[in-house]
């Protein structure tokens, strides 16, 4: 996995149209300050319910993947119920609790110190990378290690290169090995194996801490889907692994597919190393306005979603609980049309077929 | 086993405990289950005057009883969010045995995070306490006992009388008690009445500085006692004091006075401690607690430095902090807080 970040900015930022950042910031903090005075009880309870959801899912999936033969139908139903309950625990729970949206209810199961996910990514690394790195610096090119992941071209502000030309079949690949490639992330653009070091990074932890990290969640995953539960089964060993698979590969398109959606939509903009020199909040707030879309749907699917599907809303306010999204995106709307700026959103179908486009559209110079 | 089964959740569901991971589901059929707590029912919840409230929990049967003077977290859940705070016990380990059942006795305080709310518990609601803490308890002496109590400092010496009078302990030594109080603001005397009556060798004043002076002005006809002394600082100090110059042996449990914090004082520089990992440093008002650990070479985890990616958040165990971004003051019990949006207001303790 090679990463390619040298900067040719061909689309001067300058070009857009600027709107004024202090009004502009004052307006979202205070629809901020409004739901944060609103998050309690509410709250708690929906994220324990979730919980309590997650873990019934999950243990229903394991059991029914064991009756598999008694009738395939059962297995099926399963198979959706584990996946189901990975889809929470990746999304509304692990995602947003590690965003600390949880951490004012003091408890120490659900906060972002604590939290580890069902997934092969160490919880602490992604959020180094992720919860620092990208939403820090969002779709700053060379900084944001987010945007195309060292591994699609999905800009100008990238060199095209002859890889670029399968880059399509990249994406699938990542997208069924998603969990694999969230969890090496950090590693790849630390270099850990090998290539140059960018000495311009302050490295918290070491690499050999981040080897260890990754060999030890990744090992206790594989362990736990494909060895243990398969065994407990006895001879329905296949059913089971087979099941664990399924589930896998299933949460692995949905994140995937989600995430894209929520950065790499058509209209998304990239954003040079200058624009972050001394940024104003108003400025920050901009940058990250435009870095992602929306997708509309329904409440069940913007649970699914961990409600990422407000990605707009996510960036601007990580730390707010992802269910007060939704009130929040009509007036962050308005906001963003009253100065102007395009408010990125659109069916699911719409959002993913302009990922798609953006993915083959610079496969090619 | 539990150990095994906690192994067992850490490695296959990443979760610190086994316990732990069941938590959510548990609580529907056991409200306020928790991982790390008891459980304990509201009895009644009742205002004994103005300020002060009498709480009678059932603690789970799995309850360790407490020795008489000892104190517990409660923590109840206020709006979504676990608030903890210590009160001591104010009944004895026999009422407990016999009754199931504990008292607390406290002031509420108007600005407080957890006391206003405690008339808002209702019978039969469920709570959390901890395991029963603390070495104020009745002490091995041969000696006379003084209590000397100040507001309601007065619990512990309740809870003391409550059982060594049951068990008789008082007969053997003569008990005085001198209970400062501001005016009519004195609780419980009917319960020390009783004790006095049931018991010729426990007696009691009740007191008030306005009518009878300092606490130094009574101390020095027991000068052979051993002392007990529960109240604010100010009393602890005055009654330490006097005890050192006529080396008369003490215990003593004190409440420092919640930090009184202002919002104006934030404008002028003032120097405050911060103790992390048992180590101990100067901090100001002025910068965050980040920049601060930074600038003394401590060794911290950190990512944006504008409060957006909780990597540098931490526990704080005590003290108030203020919020960067918002202005807004922290509790003052334990909570989680972003070392770099976080100014000291009052000394504060972090584990890092
Ligand atoms: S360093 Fe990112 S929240 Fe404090």
């Amino acid at each position: 996995m090679h990463e390619t970040q040298e900067t040719l900015a061909t689309q001067p930022t300058s070009a857009r149209k600027k709107p004024n950042y202090e009004i502009l910031a004052a307006q979202l903090d205070e629809i901020k300050a409004d739901i944060k005075q609103k998050v309690g009880a509410e709250d708690a309870a929906y994220i324990r319910r979730i919980i309590f959801i997650q873990r019934i899912c999950e243990w229903s999936g394991r059991i029914l993947l064991m009756l598999g033969f008694l009738q395939p139908l059962l297995w099926v139903a399963g198979v959706l119920s584990l996946a189901t309950a990975k889809i929470l625990d990746n999304m509304e729970i692990g995602h947003n609790v590690m965003h600390g949206q949880y951490d004012w209810m003091n408890d120490k199961h659900i906060n972002s110190k604590g939290y580890e996910w069902d997934i092969a990514c160490d919880g602490a690394s992604w959020n180094r990378v992720h919860n620092y790195e990208h939403h820090t610096y969002t779709n700053i090119i060379g900084k944001d290690r987010d945007f195309g992941y060292g591994l699609l071209r999905l800009s100008n502000d990238f060199r095209w290169r002859v890889k670029n030309l399968w880059q399509f079949a990249t994406y699938i690949v990542l997208s069924v090995l998603f969990q694999w490639g969230v969890s090496y992330h950090e590693m790849a653009a630390e270099r850990v194996f090998f290539g140059k070091k960018k000495d311009n990074r302050k490295n918290q932890v070491t690499h050999n801490e981040l080897k260890k990290r990754f060999f030890s969640k990744g090992a206790r995953q594989l362990v736990k889907d494909y060895v243990l539960f398969p065994l407990i089964a006895g001879p329905l060993f296949l059913w089971v692994f087979a099941g664990n698979l399924i589930a896998n590969l299933l949460r692995n398109l949905w994140t995937s597919t989600i995430i894209f959606c929520g950065h790499f939509t058509g209209d998304v903009e990239t954003f040079k190393e200058e624009d972050c020199k001394n940024e104003s909040r108003g400025q920050w707030y901009y940058r990250q306005a435009l870095g992602s879309s929306n997708i509309k749907g329904g409440n069940l699917f913007h649970v699914l979603t961990g409600h990422l599907s407000f990605q707009i809303e996510h960036h601007l306010f990580p730390d707010i609980p992802a269910r007060r999204y939704r009130e929040m995106a009509p007036k962050v709307q308005a906001v963003f049309k009253q100065h102007g700026m395009h408010y990125n959103t659109g069916g699911f179908l719409k959002q993913y077929a302009s990922v798609l486009k953006r993915i083959i559209r610079y496969s090619f110079p | 086993m539990r150990l095994l089964l906690d192994k067992f959740t850490d490695r296959i569901f990443h979760h610190g405990s086994w316990k732990g991971y069941w938590e959510v589901l548990m609580q529907q059929i056991k409200p306020a289950w928790r991982d790390g707590y008891f459980r304990a029912r509201v009895v009644t919840v009742k205002n004994l005057n103005t300020h002060i409230l009498e709480v009678v929990l059932e603690p789970d049967s799995s309850w360790p009883t407490h020795a008489a003077g000892q104190h517990i977290a409660l923590t109840i859940e206020l709006n979504g969010r676990l608030t903890t705070r210590v009160f001591t016990i104010a009944s004895g380990a026999n009422t407990h045995q016999r009754d199931k059942q504990i008292r607390l006795v406290t002031k509420v305080k108007a600005q407080g995070a957890l006391t206003p709310y405690l008339h808002t518990c209702v019978p039969n609601q469920w709570v959390n306490i901890s395991a029963p803490m603390g070495e104020f308890v009745w002490p091995q002496t041969e000696k006379p006992l003084l209590m000397i109590a100040g507001g309601s400092g007065i619990t512990p010496f309740i809870a003391m009388l409550d059982d060594a009078i049951n068990n008789a302990q008082v007969n053997q030594k003569a008990v005085h008690l001198l209970y400062f109080a501001k005016p009519n603001e004195h609780v419980l005397l009917e319960e020390l009445s009783t004790f006095s009556k049931r018991c010729e060798s426990f007696t009691y004043d009740t007191l008030t500085k306005q009518r009878d002076g300092d606490v130094e002005a009574h101390l020095s006809y027991f000068a052979d006692a051993h002392w007990l002394v529960c109240g604010p600082h100010a009393m602890f100090e005055q009654v330490e004091t006097y005890a050192k110059t006529i080396s008369a042996p003490v215990s003593s449990e004190h409440f420092a006075a919640l930090p009184v914090v202002s919002h104006t004082s934030l404008t002028e520089s003032e120097t405050f401690s911060l103790v992390h990992n048992g180590q101990s440093l100067t901090i100001d008002n002025q910068q965050t607690l980040l920049l601060q650990l930074q600038q003394a070479e401590q060794p911290v985890t950190y990512g944006c430095g504008m409060g957006i990616c909780h990597q540098c958040q931490c526990v704080k165990k005590r003290g108030v902090v203020r919020d960067t971004r918002t202005g807004e003051l922290s509790d003052s019990a334990e909570q989680l807080i972003q070392l770099c949006v976080s100014q000291a207001v009052t000394d504060v303790e972090i584990q890092l």
